[in-house]
């Protein structure tokens, strides 16, 4: 699992608000030291919980089992004010969560973290209709890059549908579609061209893929034993 | 009519709004979070935001300004850089009343008319819990011995207080019922006592709290005043207020008296007298709070009118965390209803830091997830997470977090 981390740094650079902007790409090696990214994760804790879990209601995401590449691009895309997230932003600028390494670490800790048994699904269970629907929906739009099982993609920072909170990924497509959390072009282009309600569709239909029993914690009242010295 | 009435009764100076116009009364954690995010659900919304504070002070952080570990500047924030970068209007004026059925607020700058209403007014004291009726006697209390809770001067009065204490008893009040931010009496003795030490003062910080015990991270705190501040801090639980001369100052508790050098007395509290004398509150709720529709907010028999943060009704804890994570589900509640959509419940959080040392900050931290429980018709505690350990991390931790709500509220 300590494969090295490709860590890609977009480093925007702005001229004057009317020029155009230059990006320039920094690909850095690191090789993943967990026990590190234990330590640098207690301050996700705080909010994010130490079992990262997420909420049913969609406040928070599961961040459990995700990407190492999706997680690090969302760590530098909030540091960076490319995703807007004012809340979470000073939390990992390099004075709070460290540096490079330190990024590195703590989303191979995290990647790790068994998943939520239960994690909340849409309102439409197979086989209704609207499963069905949202199946042909999933299959006809997302799964190209999202995987026929909502497996993402790592190399591609693809984020894992598999095991997020439903009502979660409904408010980020609504708000992408409204211009409120800015995605990439294909993405974007998708998701407006899907109505609210077939939005609803394809993403109850993910919610329910089944995720792998190897990735999920034994039961919903399992608690990271790596932060039991701390009251919960 | 004599002018000071004609000038309450003509139209305020704001431009015809474009859309539908959402009034905000109170620029506190809730108003400002509500503000900005009712602009960015529904950018089709007239927002005004008003206050008769001229400027916002954070009250949270407020105990690590006290013990100089950050400064004014991060505390305090324009009301007209947040209302420039959302796209609002602030307004500063007093708001006298409104009316509900030409939907219209009556302010001391004139009147504003609206299609929805949010109170976010906040809390007030509420001394008569405490046995103290008269008046006169409430307001001497509150200007020798202010809490440090409802206005600004009041924190200013409190860090002079502490600068000039020499020796003696330094007298600190816990409420009981559900005040405002759980943690903060017991962080404040800590600071204070952090504080003494530094500067060699041999008196004592004399806590009588109204509860049976600490209220939140009771083994912790317990421990910190052990451990940490033994020879400084006296806790006395269950010490429910009997009698109180200001001259001599004396206190006296059912099975006790105290005297008393100096004190920061934090009564129970209880929603803004707004609530009150617009006839919307209920007089039956301890702290004369509205009756809403728990999960969406508005008066139980006017959809326009909402009552948030502080003075909401639901029991969650009060504290700029709740109001602000609270305002960003409330604001989508009234743009669904203003754009025919529908929106699910969500949990406010209640994040909480406490300092607990200083020289560097060291904080302890805590998290509250809500849920309704069916049974009881009710919420209840959901999730909690308490970091009962002060260290480094939480210290930097807590000014991240109100980094980031400053962030929020006013720049980003």
């Amino acid at each position: 699992m300590n494969r090295p981390l490709a860590l890609a740094l977009f480093l925007v650079v702005l001229v004057s608000p009317l020029a155009a902007q230059d990006e320039m790409t920094i690909v850095l090696h690191f090789t993943p030291d967990r026990e590190n990214g234990r330590q640098v994760y207690d301050i996700c804790a705080r909010c994010h919980l130490p079992e990262a879990w997420g909420t049913e209601d969609g406040t928070y995401p599961q961040l459990a089992g995700q990407h190492r590449g999706v997680l690090l691009k969302q760590l530098l895309d909030i540091r960076e004010g490319r995703r807007r997230s004012p809340l979470m932003r000073p939390f990992v600028q390099p004075r709070i969560l460290g540096g490079y390494q330190n990024l590195v670490d703590v989303v191979t800790y995290i990647q790790q973290l068994p998943m939520n048994p239960a994690h909340g699904k849409g309102p439409w269970p197979a086989p209704t209709r609207e499963y069905t629907q949202g199946q042909q929906l999933y299959q006809d739009n997302c799964a190209a890059c999202h995987g026929s099982q909502g497996e993402g993609n790592d190399e591609r920072r693809i984020p894992r549908l598999q095991g997020q909170h439903y009502a979660y990924m409904r408010r980020q497509a609504i708000a992408a579609k409204r211009g409120l959390r800015q995605v990439d072009p294909g993405m974007s282009a998708v998701i407006r061209r899907l109505s609210d309600e077939q939005l609803a569709l394809a993403l109850n239909y993910v919610s329910r893929i089944a995720v792998p029993k190897q990735d999920l914690a034994p039961s919903v009242s399992w608690r990271n034993p790596d932060f039991s010295e701390v009251k919960q | 009519m004599p002018p000071a009435l004609a000038r309450l009764l003509r139209k305020a100076d704001l431009p015809e709004p474009k859309g539908p116009r959402v009034v905000i009364v109170g620029g506190g954690w809730s108003g400002l979070s509500m503000a900005k995010y009712l602009r960015l659900q529904n950018p089709g919304f007239d927002v005004v935001l008003i206050d008769r504070q001229p400027a916002f002070l954070s009250f949270p952080l407020s105990n690590a300004w006290l013990a100089d570990q950050v400064n004014m500047e991060f505390l305090s924030h324009s009301f007209f850089e947040a209302a420039n970068r959302h796209g609002y209007r602030f307004v500063q004026a007093s708001v006298l009343g409104f009316d509900r059925t030409s939907r219209k607020v009556f302010t001391d700058t004139g009147i504003i008319a609206y299609d929805y209403l949010v109170l976010a007014p906040g809390i007030e004291y509420d001394y008569s819990q405490i046995g103290i009726e008269d008046p006169v006697i409430q307001e001497q209390l509150y200007h020798r011995y202010p809490g440090g809770f409802f206005s600004s001067s009041e924190l200013l009065t409190i860090k002079r207080k502490i600068q000039a204490f020499r020796r003696g008893t330094f007298l600190l009040t816990v409420p009981s019922g559900d005040y405002r931010c759980s943690a903060a009496p017991y962080e404040r003795a800590c600071v204070m006592a952090a504080l003494f030490r530094r500067r060699g003062i041999r008196g004592k910080i004399l806590i009588l709290d109204m509860n049976n015990e600490i209220t939140i991270m009771k083994d912790a705190f317990e421990r910190a005043f052990h451990e940490l501040y033994g020879d400084l801090i006296d806790y006395q639980p269950s010490s429910l207020l009997a009698g109180l001369d200001l001259e001599k100052r004396t206190i006296e508790t059912e099975f006790d008296e105290f005297t008393f050098d100096d004190a920061i007395i934090y009564p129970p509290i209880r929603a803004s007298r707004l609530l009150e004398e617009a006839g919307i509150a209920d007089p039956h709720s301890t702290q004369k709070t509205a009756r809403t529709d728990p999960f969406r907010y508005h008066l139980v028999d006017d959809e326009r009118v909402y009552v948030t943060g502080d003075s909401r009704s639901q029991p969650f804890s009060k504290g700029g965390h709740t109001a602000n994570s609270e305002a960003q589900y409330v604001a989508e509640v009234i743009t669904a209803h203003a754009l025919g959509r529908e929106v699910e419940w969500r949990s406010p959080q209640t994040m909480c830091f406490s300092t607990v040392a200083i020289d560097p900050l060291r904080a302890m931290s805590h998290i509250t997830y809500y849920r309704y429980d069916e049974a009881t018709k009710d919420f209840a505690f959901d999730r909690i997470h308490s970091v009962e350990k002060w260290d480094v991390t939480g210290g930097q931790a807590s000014i991240a977090w109100a980094e980031g709500m400053f962030r929020d509220m006013f720049y980003e």
